[in-house]
């Protein structure tokens, strides 16, 4: 059964970033048969509907950006627009991404008020210690306190936010990220010459050069690197705060023959820069997926990172060579790569072909919408959830969230002794608010938008139009 | 769904099994004694089965022991592990045939963390063995003892006298029932004093760090890198005096870097003493590498011996120097002082100099003077609030006397008593103890003839005054060790690790 999904975050094109472009693979689900929308805030010069080339729609809604296009958190204020683009659209699902979203946040608790099913997707790993940290974790556990599911993009991330909003583990999915692999082909005929004792081997670095991508382990490592493996050469990509530092250690060690800057590039000139070397290097000190390593090991770069996060998870041994977080170990985990691919033990030619099995957002979107068959029912919760016997975890039962307010209310008393109550506040007043715009502007003075025509599902979407609005009427009789 | 209508059976619901060949232990055992260390799945939604709960139904010491940080220690060192990438069938066969029950493994084979295999479980799947196996609780947590908290407490509690002492005599002052000269001639007397005794435990730390830099030179190895002059290497203290040691051991106090300080300000005051300090046997400016040292160690101890003595001798006098420079200064500074804050009103005055001086108790250094415990805030900040506070209040006084009386009582109270105290405790325990019983009878004696006067006032208010202060020490040290139940710091593998760099590039 084809679902009306809407995807809610702050981050979308034309900013470029990891969950924007995970957000728009997603749209693959409109290849199954699914209708899917998106919903982000107004982009410089981009405000209003847009559509792309894929037929997905984008709502851009005005709204007031304060930090690194994270719209302010202002609870209610989005209410109004997100119910009118819900009723438009007919929407039954919608799926929030990324933790540090506000709109995101603000769109899951009125969808819930309004009675659809909701899905959030995490990214980002966080810890415990700071008040940042602190604050963005009981904010979590206030939204995700009546979410339907969570997906997590690695079991590290399951695990963070199992910890960080208390949920039950059984309602949170591990779905990876993928990479198309098409875009990540190796460089074309490489004719598969074996690298020599003396071949120069060249190592690419592309990472946004700031502290928690390790660039002071970076700094460190390659002028010893460079010094005991004279034929080495680097590619370093991007920018950030710490290109300054990295610029400052060639100076001092005039090593500019040797590590060449290359500065940003867009994402779409990735591919280039990684095909003309042999090793990816990623120093990364937190990383919930990483998925530039795929990207590296799909153009058949052999890659060295560190142990961290979610970053053992993703690739298999034979592709990678960990180090500890520290200078000696990167030093000595490239010098062994390095030892390895020159005595071509690496068959890095097929990397291509076995990452490509591994990661397809073909399969992310199956299994995406597996999630949105458990929640909205289509899969009955014994087998979605899985049934443990003498666990002791179906005995917490309420996954399968009801919308009758008072055991929403319950569900947000349970937050806090102090924030329990004022969330219960807030949800009430998000009720209140949904009553009165239930009224002010009836949902039948609402059009309804037109689907994109689609060559296939058409007959049996527009079957299913017609059951969704009745069971919208009887929803709302209902509250 | 087309692709879906399939899925259904090759996902059969999925029973927990053992997760990994080497994970031997079975499962039962596990079960039944759950490590107290690691949170199980059902913590994270059951709110009420956190560790809170738990060490509130055990006794004390259960709950410490799960903070010990030894007992997480193995978790802790383990690295992510991963499992093999395609177990080995042949393994796979021996354990089955050990195990010979699951019959449910053998079809759908072992769940592995691992992001690349298409595994057949579903994607919710959360594997109990596995499933939070890294968080680690409290990894780096000190349980407390009541008595050297207490011990350590009174640094906290002679500060805060001195400052109750320098505030009732400002106090005595403006109200005219004591002179300030006398004040500040008791204060000069008990510098003095203090600075003889400071001096001559400067001497003995000198002759002893002398020997063990011979001893030391003697021997092949480095240890003494420390400068032989002044800082005392606690290794090498240890045999020469084992009863300080020891005393260093119980309260976790070691002074190598106060000894330094007083000569730093010492230079820092006047122009004309940085000039003297000799660099070959007075502080090196920066440590000497190992072999430089022991040579210099080695070599001129003997010769040395007489022209360390004198050069200690001349910075005595560099020290009586610069006293004096400070004197005259002040002497020329107090007129400027006293109208200084003509135009502000008396209110703003109190209000200013109180905030001030609880700037000073909370920003004070009250650490050993350890390099690794180096405090966030300088120890000037402490220092000059306290010389802003008595700077504010001395332009209340009536006279350039008073004013000139109560800056040096200030510069003596908040510039070097606190040099003599951390010497002292360095030197000797019984002292300190001593010294922080005078300081509370004092200050107790003083804050009551302030309030009401009368030698009767003083007795009392000492006697108050000690009660009170053992009593908060014992209970803020119980209230203290009282929280640290509730001590529940989590890490694991998504918190950003620490970079571990060798060198520095600049």
């Amino acid at each position: 059964m084809p679902y009306n999904i809407a995807m809610v975050s702050d981050f979308f094109f034309p900013q470029p970033g990891g969950v924007e472009s995970h957000i728009y693979q997603l749209s693959t689900l409109i290849d199954r048969g699914h209708k899917v929308i998106i919903i982000t805030h107004a982009y410089k010069g981009r405000t209003g509907v847009r559509y792309l080339t894929n037929g997905l729609k984008v709502y851009h809604v005005p709204f007031f950006v304060i930090h690194r296009e994270s719209t302010m958190p202002t609870v209610f204020s989005f209410f109004p627009i997100f119910r009118n683009i819900v009723i438009r659209e007919q929407i039954q699902i919608v799926h929030g991404h990324a933790s540090l979203s506000s709109f995101c946040h603000e769109a899951i608790l009125h969808a819930r008020t309004m009675g659809l099913r909701t899905v959030f997707t995490d990214h980002s790993l966080f810890g415990f210690a700071d008040a940042a940290s602190i604050l963005t974790n009981k904010l979590l556990k206030f939204i995700l306190s009546d979410v339907d599911h969570v997906i997590c993009v690695s079991h590290t991330c399951k695990e963070n936010t199992v910890l960080r909003a208390s949920l039950d583990p059984l309602m949170v999915s591990v779905i990876p990220n993928a990479v198309v692999a098409e875009n990540f082909r190796p460089a074309e005929p490489r004719s598969v010459k074996p690298i020599g004792p003396n071949d120069t081997i060249t190592i690419v670095v592309i990472s946004r050069l700031f502290y928690n991508k390790g660039t002071d382990l970076l700094i460190a490592a390659i002028p010893r690197i460079l010094a005991s493996h004279p034929n080495v050469r680097f590619i370093i990509a991007g920018s950030g705060p710490k290109a300054i530092d990295l610029e400052q250690m060639l100076e001092r060690n005039v090593l500019q023959d040797k590590v060449e800057m290359l500065g940003p590039v867009r994402h779409e000139e990735v591919r280039d820069v990684m095909v003309r070397g042999h090793i990816y290097l990623h120093p990364s000190l937190t990383e919930a997926f990483g998925t530039v390593i795929v990207e590296a090991a799909s153009c058949g770069l052999y890659v060295v990172c560190t142990r961290v996060g979610g970053i053992p998870e993703v690739l298999p041994q034979h592709m990678t060579t960990f180090a500890k977080p520290e200078e000696d170990d990167i030093v000595l985990a490239t010098g062994k790569a390095i030892a390895a691919l020159r005595s071509n033990k690496v068959r890095t030619d097929r990397f291509h072909d076995q990452v490509k099995m591994m990661y397809s957002w073909t399969d992310v979107a199956e299994r995406t919408e597996r999630v949105y068959q458990g929640i909205s029912g289509d899969i009955s919760p014994e087998e979605f959830y899985g049934y443990y016997p003498g666990e002791g975890l179906e005995a917490s039962g309420d996954r399968v969230r009801s919308f009758a307010l008072i055991d929403r209310l319950k569900r947000y008393y349970g937050c806090g002794v102090w924030a329990g109550k004022l969330f219960c506040l807030c949800v009430v007043i998000d009720f209140l608010l949904y009553a009165f715009l239930e009224m002010w502007f009836p949902r039948a003075n609402i059009d309804i938008a037109r689907s994109w025509p689609k060559k296939v599902h058409q007959r049996n979407e527009n079957h299913s139009l017609g059951n969704e609005q009745k069971n919208d009427r009887d929803r709302l009789h209902a509250n | 769904m087309p692709s879906l209508s399939d899925s259904p059976p090759s996902r059969p619901p999925p029973v927990p099994v053992e997760t990994h060949p080497n994970r031997s232990v079975g499962l039962k055992e596990q079960r039944a004694l759950p490590d107290p260390t690691r949170l199980a799945p059902e913590d994270a939604y059951y709110a009420s089965s956190l560790l809170r709960a738990r060490p509130s139904s055990a006794h004390y010491d259960d709950s410490l022991r799960v903070l010990n940080p030894n007992a997480v220690h193995a978790t802790s060192v383990a690295a992510l592990r991963l499992p093999p990438a395609v177990p080995g069938v042949g393994g796979r066969k021996e354990v089955r045939k050990l195990r010979g029950t699951s019959r449910r493994r053998r079809r759908k084979g072992a769940w592995k963390k691992l992001l690349w295999v298409k595994q057949s479980y579903p994607d919710n799947y959360t594997d109990t063995e596995t499933f939070l196996d890294h968080l680690q609780r409290n990894p780096r947590v000190r349980p407390y003892d009541f008595w050297p908290l207490v011990a350590d407490s009174t640094v906290i509690v002679q500060h805060v006298c001195s400052v109750a002492i320098f505030v009732c005599c400002f106090v005595g002052i403006v109200q005219g029932r004591v002179s300030p000269v006398s004040v500040v001639c008791w204060g000069s007397v008990g510098t003095a004093l203090g600075w003889v005794f400071w001096d001559s435990w400067i001497l003995r730390e000198h002759a002893e760090s002398v020997h063990v830099a011979e001893r030391a030179s003697e021997g092949d190895d480095g240890s003494s890198s420390s400068s032989m002059t002044s800082s005392v290497n606690p290794s090498g203290a240890t045999s020469s005096r084992p009863g300080a040691q020891k005393e260093n051991q119980v309260h976790g106090l070691g002074l190598s870097m106060a000894n330094n300080e007083p000569n730093q300000i010492a230079s820092r005051k006047g122009p004309a003493c940085g000039g003297d300090v000799d660099g070959n046997t007075q502080e090196p400016a920066s440590p000497l590498s190992g072999p430089a040292s022991d040579s210099l160690g080695g070599l001129s101890h003997e010769a040395d011996m007489s022209p360390m003595f004198s050069s200690r001798n001349r910075q005595r006098l560099s020290t009586v120097k610069s006293a004096f420079l400070i004197y005259f200064a002040l002497l020329g500074l107090s007129p400027i002082l006293k109208s200084l804050t003509k135009s502000t009103a008396s209110d703003s005055i109190w209000a200013m100099s109180c905030w001030l001086l609880i700037m000073n108790i909370f920003s004070f250094d009250y650490g050993s003077g350890e390099g690794a415990g180096a405090t966030k805030f300088p120890a000037s900040l402490s220092t000059n609030a306290a010389v802003m506070a008595s700077t504010v209040l001395a332009s209340r006084l009536p006279s350039t006397t008073h004013v000139f009386s109560l800056m040096l009582f200030s510069m003596e109270v908040f510039g070097l008593f606190p040099i003599f105290r951390r010497q002292l405790r360095h030197v000797s325990w019984t002292g300190h103890v001593l010294l922080t019983l005078t300081l509370v009878l004092v200050a107790g004696g003083a804050v009551g003839i302030t309030l009401r006067g009368g030698w009767a006032a003083f007795v009392v208010g000492s006697i108050l005054g000690s009660i009170l202060t053992a009593l908060t020490m014992g209970g803020c040290s119980w209230w203290l060790i009282s929280l640290q139940k509730y001590k529940n710091v989590v890490t694991g593998p998504w918190d950003p690790a620490r970079p571990i760099i060798r060198r520095h590039w600049d």
